[in-house]
């Protein structure tokens, strides 16, 4: 039996940040008994995995064979046929064709999926989507100008028209699941005091936002963002870029998907505020060990007072999975894939 | 300028006058021509595109009209005429609807005016479009032009409302089709003509939104004032823009307004007809003409030549005719050919110029036979006077030698002197006419003709008043001022005489002899008048005639002589007489002309120009 998975998070082309890749790079270290180095070559025993490298195809291809000596059992299915770099389009599409039988789904489409009788595996909300302002551009050098931007974005409708209500509205860096403070942040909109703070800058330099080329999400939530924007008075232009074009310095802010590590709102946190830092130029905020909710709390409004991070919201992660594949559960956040227990029931010539 | 060529420019500058108003016509007349076609050119591609325009709008409210009635509209209608209907559900339902449809903009909005889904800018869904929930009968308002706002910026479009109706709930359906270069790309213009459409978006001319089918247009900003004129006033104008120095880089601009519903300036086309074509015909035309003109010159001017050589040459050959006639060739003659007047009048110069050479002869003729009697009469007469003493003195030595030898030697002595002297006289008549065969030619110096007349008056003097003869009282009038002039004052001299002498012969019984100089720019004038006898009017024809004399004893060469010296001085004599009162010669000698001629000398006190001397004997 094999598993034919369409996956985007384990192409590292494909992830809009490194964490993905690492993160990514966690969840086969979980499933692989051996390591192999960048030649393809055996180095040593890895990980406790039910599967082993067969094939490795960086980027593009993965095939992972059952343990035979599993310490938990060999896995029901022989094999699993990674197949990366697709876009989410091929990828729903190949699950419509039966083509696959797991595939990452983006949340926006997970309504599409479900109505064309698509099985979804839907997640917790994990994944935050921010809007990050650069430092050192003169166009945002002003805070009252990412406030402005900030306060002018309608998160629900987000939510409701490009998510089609797959996540939620973020106020805060952590998930209210995970950290339980997240109410204490606003979301809704506040488009007069964006206009007054807009009217009192009065600046007409164009604001240039990235977001991933690739990422037909982010596109259309940085679209909202400028017509929101706009309608507060403020200039703000889109642009699509290629990895290799974030560092360009053409933009002065750009989207970023941070996904949370685990369930752990501190863990997570450590996590994010070590991937914002360098980008928005704040300075340390040290998240101590055995941090309390209001001490985390108070870490998340320190950042997020400066406006240099506008969490917009907050996406789950959602898998489509056809119609043989039994015993699937959604995996625990930061955990692996559960292909050790997934069995494929048969079809019927 | 001779006539021939003024006949020759008369000719070309009638012909240059022909031509150049026949090329003046004709290239006008072809402008005219090709304005007007052009402008007919514009006005059908005007009305091509209010056309176009016209389908594009009733095409636009059939597609829009069409969307409202598909099940699938009408399907999102009833949905959201619930309560918490769930309007994210069609967020992205409007781009593939207006794929389907071909329109470039589609809106669905919900009741309450907010956007549900929208093709131009999908990320405005949640914002409100109030105009469209005015109240309003879309159906009869059909197809209009708006200004959209797209996600990269405002835009024209011919835009239609259909509204689905479910309960107490609308559903607008807003859509339409982009007005731009794709809209230029679909009118078909014929060569030479192009449109442009201006986008009325901002408030001040842009040039960024002058396009054509091909894009911004180029040199977009020469149209800024044309469009400010119809940002003020929208009304259909012409214009011309050249892009170059050159005419045929002109182009002709016709701009239609084009308004929105509120009668706003949305939109400017400009429908444009290149000069090129019409310049270039033009200026081949007036190639053209200038090539005939000047071909037609050419051969007029060479035909004008030919025809003013073929007028003017027996005019010419008659002229140098009568030249030479005027000059003494009698026997000139002219060739003209030809049967037309021309050739008569030459012909008739011939005759004439014959005649008058055969008078002149038969003149000539008689003046000589004339002459030579009166020679012979004057000789005969001459030689007839001392020849009776001689023969009478010759009978006398006969007789007395026959009938008285005691006197013959006394006769003899007497009659030797007689014949000696008579002899004498008869040299003297031979020396006098010998004189006048052998007239020298005068030397030539300057002189002053008052001292001339001065010292010929004072040998007279004595004669003027001698005993025994009546008184004659000279009167001398002499100009100061008197220019010197070139001649023989000898020769001169001896003229003056002669006439004085003539004058105290004309006056036996006495008079007033007056001699008068004057002069002016060219001439000095001497008058010899005397008080005496006159002459008749034939007298004075023939007064200088040599050997004509009306004297008793003169030997006719005196006047002669004089006017022989005069002409040989370059000047001019006649005679004004009336019998009984008395003869008046006249001298017209001409100024020196040499510059090493010296003036007279100025005088030394302002006197009058004649100074009259009145001696008395």
């Amino acid at each position: 039996m094999e598993i034919a998975a369409v996956l985007n998070s384990l192409e590292p082309a494909a992830a809009s940040l490194n964490v993905d890749q690492a993160e990514a790079q966690e969840q086969v270290d979980s499933l692989l008994y051996d390591q192999r180095g960048s030649d393809g070559k055996f180095i040593g025993p890895a990980g406790s995995g039910a599967f082993r490298v067969s094939e490795w195809e960086p980027g593009k291809r993965l095939v992972l064979a059952a343990n035979e000596d599993y310490s938990g059992g060999r896995a029901f299915i022989d094999s699993i046929d990674i197949r990366m770099g697709h876009s989410a389009a091929d990828r729903l599409l190949a699950l419509e064709l039966d083509k696959a039988d797991l595939a990452e789904i983006e949340p926006d489409k997970a309504r599409d999926a479900a109505e064309h009788g698509i099985r979804l595996s839907v997640s917790r909300p994990d994944e935050l989507i921010a809007l990050v302002f650069f430092p050192g551009r003169s166009a945002t050098q002003d805070a009252r100008t990412c406030e402005a931007i900030s306060r002018s974005i309608d998160r629900s409708s987000i939510v409701s028209f490009i998510l089609q209500r797959q996540g939620e509205p973020a106020g805060a860096l952590l998930p209210q699941w995970s950290s339980g403070t997240a109410f204490l942040f606003s979301t809704a909109p506040d488009p007069i005091t964006a206009k007054e703070i807009s009217h009192q800058i009065s600046t007409t330099t164009k604001i240039v936002v990235g977001y991933d080329l690739a990422d037909t999400l982010e596109k259309a939530m940085a679209e909202r963002i400028a017509v929101d924007a706009r309608e507060a008075g403020v200039a703000l232009a889109v642009e699509p870029v290629t990895p290799a074009e974030r560092k360009s310095g053409k933009l002065d802010a750009e989207l970023v998907r941070l996904r949370m590590i685990s369930s752990s709102p501190r863990e997570s946190l450590v996590r994010f505020v070590s991937t914002l830092e360098p980008l928005t130029g704040l300075d340390p905020s040290p998240v101590p060990g055995g941090a309390s909710a209001d001490q985390l709390y108070e870490i998340e409004r320190n950042i997020l007072s400066s406006y240099r991070v506008v969490p917009l919201v907050w996406v789950p992660e959602v898998y489509g999975l056809s119609a043989r594949v039994r015993n699937w559960t959604m995996p625990p956040v930061g955990g692996p894939w559960p292909f050790a227990d997934v069995w494929l029931e048969q079809q019927q010539q | 300028m001779t006539f021939r060529t003024k006949l020759f420019i008369i000719f070309t500058l009638a012909l240059i006058v022909s031509i150049g108003l026949v090329a003046v016509g004709v290239t006008t007349g072809a402008r005219r021509a090709f304005n007007q076609l052009n402008t007919l050119h514009s006005e059908a591609f005007v009305a091509q595109f209010e056309r176009e325009f016209q389908r594009s709008e009733q095409d636009v409210v059939h597609k829009v009209q069409g969307i409202a009635d598909a099940e699938g509209t009408v399907r999102m209608a009833i949905d959201l005429s619930r309560p918490q209907a769930d309007v994210s559900l069609y967020v992205n339902d409007a781009r593939g609807v207006a794929q389907s449809h071909q329109l470039d903009f589609l809106d669905f909005v919900s009741s309450d005016g907010s956007i549900i889904s929208s093709t131009e800018w999908p990320a405005r869904f949640g914002y409100k479009m109030t105009w469209v929930t005015q109240p309003q009968n879309w159906a009869l308002v059909g197809s209009f032009l708006m200004k959209v706002d797209t996600q990269n910026g405002p835009a024209l479009g011919v835009m239609a409302v259909s509204t689905v109706r479910v309960g107490d709930k609308n559903l607008y359906v807003v859509g339409g089709e982009r007005l731009g270069k794709d809209f230029l790309s679909s009118l078909v213009l014929p060569d030479g003509m192009r449109a442009l459409l201006y986008q009325n978006l901002s408030a001040q001319f842009d040039p960024v939104n002058l396009i054509d089918q091909t894009g911004p247009a180029f040199q977009a900003e020469r149209f800024a004032p044309f469009i400010t004129q119809q940002q003020q006033h929208p009304a259909e104008q012409l214009f011309k823009i050249s892009w170059t120095r050159d005419r045929a880089s002109g182009e002709v601009f016709h701009a239609l307004p084009l308004l929105g519903r509120q009668k706003e300036l949305l939109g400017v086309l400009l429908v444009g007809s290149s000069q090129n074509q019409v310049v270039t015909l033009e200026r081949q035309i007036r190639m053209l003409a200038l090539e005939v003109v000047a071909l037609g010159l050419l051969f007029g001017a060479l035909m004008s030549w030919w025809g003013a050589a073929r007028v003017t040459e027996p005019v010419r050959k008659l002229a140098e005719g009568a030249r030479a006639v005027s000059e003494g060739n009698w026997n000139t003659r002219v060739d003209v050919r030809g049967p037309h007047e021309i050739a008569e009048l030459g012909r008739s110069f011939n005759r004439m110029t014959q005649q008058l050479a055969e008078q002149r002869e038969r003149l000539l003729q008689a003046e000589r036979v004339a002459a030579w009697r009166e020679v012979a009469r004057r000789l005969a007469h001459e030689l007839k006077n001392p020849l009776f003493p001689l023969q009478t003195t010759v009978e006398n030595l006969q007789r007395a030698k026959s009938h008285h030898p005691e006197q013959f030697d006394e006769v003899f002595r007497e009659s030797t002197s007689i014949l000696l002297s008579e002899i004498q006289n008869l040299k003297d008549i031979i020396n006098r006419f010998s004189d006048f065969s052998k007239m020298p030619q005068p030397e030539l110096s300057t002189v002053n003709l008052n001292d001339v007349v001065r010292s010929a008056a004072k040998l007279f003097e004595p004669q003027f008043g001698a005993l025994g003869r009546p008184p004659v009282t000279p009167e001398l009038h002499f100009d100061e001022q008197l220019p010197a002039i070139s001649g023989d004052a000898a020769l001169l001299r001896r003229a003056i005489e002669n006439l004085i002498l003539n004058a105290l012969d004309a006056m036996p019984a006495g008079g007033v002899l007056m001699l008068r100089t004057t002069h002016d720019d060219h001439d000095v004038h001497l008058e010899v008048s005397d008080t005496g006898t006159g002459l008749t009017a034939e007298e004075c024809e023939r007064l200088f005639t040599p050997y004509y004399t009306t004297k008793q004893h003169g030997t006719g060469l005196g006047l002669a002589i004089v006017q022989s010296i005069v002409s040989d001085h370059g000047g001019r004599i006649w005679v004004d007489s009336e019998p009984g009162v008395g003869t008046s010669f006249h001298i017209l000698l001409p100024v020196k002309p040499s510059p090493h001629v010296a003036p007279a000398p100025p005088p030394a006190a302002p006197q009058p120009p004649v100074v009259v001397e009145t001696e008395k004997v």
